[in-house]
């Protein structure tokens, strides 16, 4: 040890005051730490381990700036200390930044090569970061140094694994299992340890290795999952042909009978297909049959055979026939989202429609027949109504649902599938009224106060909405959106974003997209721990699939949906900066709604912080307050997101993952292609473009940027050196070069004359091609036209169009679309819409007196 | 619906189910610390397009050290409103309390249920043949008592 530098050693009354530092630091005795420290750098202000370890208590301490000041200075004091080294990997891995903290630790570990805390730290690190050879290393050292440590061999062979190398995961497992002596009966841990040596002999594909092992294994009990053997014993059967196969599903299908993929495994063991028009149906048939003759409760096999029978046999009507009247008597809320599958099949749904009707009619009798419950005639009337809309029937549906209402006024189900109607035929507000309605049937049903306070916000009623999910969140939360932002709910986040979008509230919309990215975040950092943990407990199958999920993670809808929609703020704040500036609220130019909307923000955020003072306070005593920094929100209304001078990085970051993620998704590209292009990034455009057109190329969406992107690499004054020529190459493969884009554009819309989407892609073209508006104008109104095929959804997004290009005839298109679609009140003129808005959120004119009698 | 034994990406499903239907939240973490310790004793329900309807998230309670009898505990069971009448929170139960059975020798399975959730305790009770065991003072954060409920598990 005669290398240490001299400024390190201390005299030994302070040596033995930083071994106490330490020990204080470990049990969290902040305070008399501080006082340790103090003491030693009295006579020694350059000591840099003793000023890491003060820098380390004033963070835990809370006092952030000044300690990680301290670590920093510690460490220039004292670059070869791996006290200092590690002191700093603490702090980096407090803040979550991983690659800093693995730095350090790297740092430590060169001057104290077998610590066991910083290589546990490090490997932790290093699975976090997927840095799989350097963990394999790590895990290596580890084990080498303790190797009567189970859980070493174990991360050993994990480690392998990650890295790729299956075969040195396995014989590491040999290794261990070797070593082991006297392993108690019943032993979980041990269990789970030879179920992960049985996967990895089955994914190295050695099946009758892996059947071996788990045979015995679970002949001598030595693993007890009862249904993991059973399992993974019928999969390795029949992946290797055996006999005993059959045997082994349907022991899986007795043992859970409502599971498909049993009934999956046992079918195509005998080679027979799941699909109806497959030679070997009959046979599966009769198959399901006998299985649901013998497991009369599940309803799997029954289902499963609806799928196979054709719709054309007489099969078919005898199986629906009672499948359906069993749920309608039972009054199965969900039958028909059950079944609704099926109707993929014309001939399937109009046997199901026969045999419903049929049953309505039986089950409307007056006075009942005795056999007949009267809820049966309404639950038939609610599953017709489902029918007729699912089929695009908005009035027959309408029709159904007020017969059943006037029937049974109290059936929260009927309410709310009303309202469904009414949503899907361009009547959001009155979709609100009804799931209203069937709220105040049961108030105290937390599925009914969800649903309608989404149908709020669906109506753009965000404050409305607000009141009501506050009546189920934590009542000491700043507000019920913290608490449901604190919860994770991506359902209300997406929901509220989308609502404030629509309402045009960009910076509320964008702070609550945002928000979703941190729920992701949130849900990565999560894994963090169990790299330690899952080892510990020897839970190592679902800790891998840990690891494949949280790779996975940014794939989930509600992420792909709100960088999509985030990246089309941050784009169009690009564009147009004013957006971003009106919204800061200096042009006095906000909606009452806005400003009622952006004080409670303000109150909430007010309330926020208070509640961390008060938070502090009340751990004066307990003055731990960990190494993560404490989130503040100094923008509670997404203002200065909104006006972030570097928007279009922030949503090449948003977009990144997705690029691998959501590859399949053509807005995933196309939204790319409209960040590359502002970014004068135009080789990742081109190629965004030529993604999106592999994967549609007629997409209208596609076809404006062709256009446009055309537009602006023959305007560049010169093309970028290099990919230039790669970059013209690719724009004739994208348009070719003899064709005019006056041309392309038209011969865009012969092709889609019919199609409204079409119609505004080829009308946006027109308006940068610099067309006279009324030209722009006939265009759009063709989309009115019989012949083509116009959604509310589409003829909202043109008459956002007609507003950007200022058009005069936007009122005449508004207009027009009332009359074509007949329920809608989306295209209501806003007093209109205010009196709707009014009627939509006040309290039902009846309500019932006895709420108990629900069916 | 298919009953199935939870797998890791079943997580955000439950999560978005249980916030839907209950007033007991959790956040990520919480479900991912059960499935990762105790990863086959928790189950789902799914739709045919595979979302998540209804779930059981369950553990082995390890109170009371070394010498109590073990057994298990449910920390959330649910079944979104418009799947009910399939019988679905049985057929979660019976598998999940198999495994705390078999895997882990539970004698007897625990589960708290708010005093004023009469629905949730009629489930509990009459479905799934629990019995009230004890009432706990102020159990939940706002102040209301449960009911402990346990069900034996030794057949």
């Amino acid at each position: 040890m005669s290398d240490i530098p001299a400024a390190r050693v201390l005299p030994s009354k302070e040596s033995t005051l930083f071994k106490e530092l330490l020990s204080l630091y470990e049990t969290r005795q902040l305070k008399k730490g501080l006082k340790t420290a103090d003491q030693i750098l009295k006579k020694f202000p350059k000591h840099g381990e003793t000023t890491c370890m003060k820098g380390l208590v004033l963070t835990h301490m809370g006092r952030r700036e000044e300690g990680v000041e301290l670590v920093r200075k510690g460490v220039q004091l004292d670059l070869s200390s791996h006290i200092c080294w590690h002191v700093y990997g603490l702090i980096h891995k407090g803040e979550k930044n991983y690659r800093e903290a693995l730095k350090c630790y790297t740092q430590a570990l060169r001057y104290d090569k077998e610590n066991l805390n910083i290589l546990r730290d490090a490997a932790q690190l290093q699975t976090q970061l997927r840095i799989y050879d350097g963990l394999v290393e790590t895990r290596y050292t580890l084990l080498k140094i303790r190797p009567a440590m189970r859980q070493h061999w174990v991360a050993l062979a994990v480690a392998y694994h990650l890295n790729g190398n299956l075969t040195e995961a396995k014989k590491v497992l040999e290794h261990y299992e070797l070593t082991l002596k006297n392993v108690p009966d019943y032993d979980v841990e041990h269990s789970e340890t030879m179920l992960y040596h049985v996967r990895l002999l089955e994914d190295l594909g050695e099946f009758t290795e892996a059947l071996a092992m788990l045979d015995v294994n679970a002949k001598s009990r030595a693993i007890v999952d009862r249904t993991a053997i059973m399992e993974i014993r019928a999969r390795l059967l029949a992946k290797l042909g055996s006999d005993e196969a059959e045997h082994a599903w349907r022991v899986l299908v007795e043992h859970n009978p409502d599971c498909y993929e049993h009934y999956r495994g046992y079918l195509s063991n005998l080679g027979l297909s799941l699909d109806p028009t497959d030679p070997s149906a009959p046979q599966a048939l009769t198959i399901l049959a006998e299985f649901a003759t013998q497991l009369p409760r599940a309803t799997a096999p029954r289902r499963l055979a609806l799928t196979i029978a054709s719709g054309s046999s007489d099969d078919f009507r005898v199986l629906v026939e009672p499948y359906l009247l069993s749920g309608l008597r039972k009054g199965v809320p969900s039958l028909f989202s059950d079944v609704k599958g099926l109707y993929k099949e014309e001939a399937k749904q109009r046997v199901i429609e026969e045999v419903v009707l049929a049953a309505r009619d039986t089950f409307n009798v007056e006075p009942p027949a005795s056999n007949v419950e009267p809820t049966s005639y309404l639950w038939t009337l609610y599953f017709l109504a489902q029918h007729h809309s699912y089929l695009g029937r908005h009035a027959e549906a309408l029709a159904v649902l007020d017969t059943a209402l006037n029937h049974t006024p109290t059936l929260p189900e009927l309410h709310m599938f009303k309202g469904r109607v009414l949503k899907r035929a361009g009547d959001p507000l009155g979709g609100a009224r009804c799931l209203e309605d069937a709220r105040f049937l049961d108030g105290q049903d937390r599925f009914l106060n969800t649903k309608s306070a989404k149908y709020r916000l669906r109506g753009g009623m965000v404050e409305e909405a607000s009141a009501l999910l506050g009546l189920f969140t934590k009542k000491d939360a700043p507000s019920p959106g913290a608490d449901l932002e604190d919860m994770q709910s991506l359902f209300y986040l997406v929901e509220e974003a989308d609502a404030h979008n629509r309402n045009g509230n960009f910076g509320p919309a964008l702070k609550k997209y945002m928000a979703i990215n941190k729920v992701f975040d949130d849900f990565e950092d999560d894994q963090y721990d169990f790299h330690g943990y899952s080892l510990r407990k020897f839970t190592v199958n679902i800790y891998l699939n840990l690891l494949t999920w949280e790779d996975r993670l940014r794939s989930h809808p509600a992420y792909v949906k709100a960088a999509l929609s985030a990246t089309r703020i941050f784009v169009a704040v690009h564009d147009d900066p004013s957006i971003g500036t009106a919204a800061t609220g200096n042009g006095g130019q906000l909606t009452s709604a806005q400003k009622k909307a952006k004080q409670k923000a303000k109150k909430a955020a007010q309330k926020l912080q208070d509640d961390a003072k008060k938070l502090a306070a009340s751990h004066a005593n307990h003055d731990d307050k960990g190494l993560e920094p404490t989130p503040k929100d100094d923008d509670p209304d997404g203002t200065k997101l909104l006006t972030c001078t570097d928007p279009l990085e922030r949503a090449a970051n948003l977009l990144k993952p997705l690029t691998t993620l959501a590859e399949t998704n053509i807005e995933v590209w196309l939204a790319i292609y409209d960040v590359a292009v502002r970014r004068k990034k135009y080789l990742q455009a081109s190629k965004s473009l030529a993604r999106a057109a592999a994967l549609d190329a007629e997409h209208p969406e596609l076809h404006v940027r062709r256009v446009e992107f055309r537009q602006t690499v023959t305007s560049l004054p010169e093309l970028p050196q290099v990919v230039g020529p790669i970059l013209t190459e690719s724009l004739s493969k994208l348009l070719p070069d003899e064709v005019s884009l006056e041309a392309f554009n038209s011969q865009y819309l012969q092709r889609h004359a019919t199609s409204a989407p079409a119609i505004l892609a080829v009308a946006k073209a027109m308006v940068k091609l610099q067309a006279p508006r009324d030209q722009v104008e006939d265009t759009l109104f063709t989309a009115l036209e019989a012949q083509v095929t116009l959604d509310i959804k589409t003829a909202l997004a043109i008459l956002a169009f007609l507003g950007t290009i200022k058009s005069p005839r936007e009122g005449e298109f508004r207009t027009r679309c009332d009359e074509k679609f007949v329920l809608a009140t989306v295209f209501k003129s806003p007093a209109e819409l205010a009196e709707l808005r009014q009627l939509a959120i006040t309290a039902p004119q009846i309500v019932p007196d006895k709420v108990e009698d629900i069916p | 619906m298919n009953i199935r034994p939870v797998r890791v990406d079943d997580l955000p499903g439950m999560q978005a189910c249980n916030l839907q239907n209950l007033p007991e939240n959790y956040t990520m973490k919480y479900y991912l610390y059960h499935a990762m310790t105790w990863p086959s004793l928790s189950y789902v329900a799914e739709d045919p397009k595979g979302r998540i309807v209804g779930y059981i998230l369950a553990k082995m309670d390890e109170e009371g050290g070394e010498e109590a009898e073990p057994h298990g505990h449910v920390t959330s069971i649910s079944i979104l409103r418009s799947y009910r009448r399939l019988g679905l929170a049985k057929k979660l139960m019976v598998q999940s309390q198999e495994a705390m059975a078999t895997i882990y020798r539970a004698s007897y399975v625990s589960l708290h249920v708010r005093k004023s959730n009469r629905a949730a305790l009629g489930l509990y009770r009459d479905t799934l043949g629990f019995t009230v065991q004890d009432i706990e003072k102020k159990y939940y954060a706002d102040g209301e008592d449960a009911y402990a409920m346990r069900l034996s598990l030794k057949s």
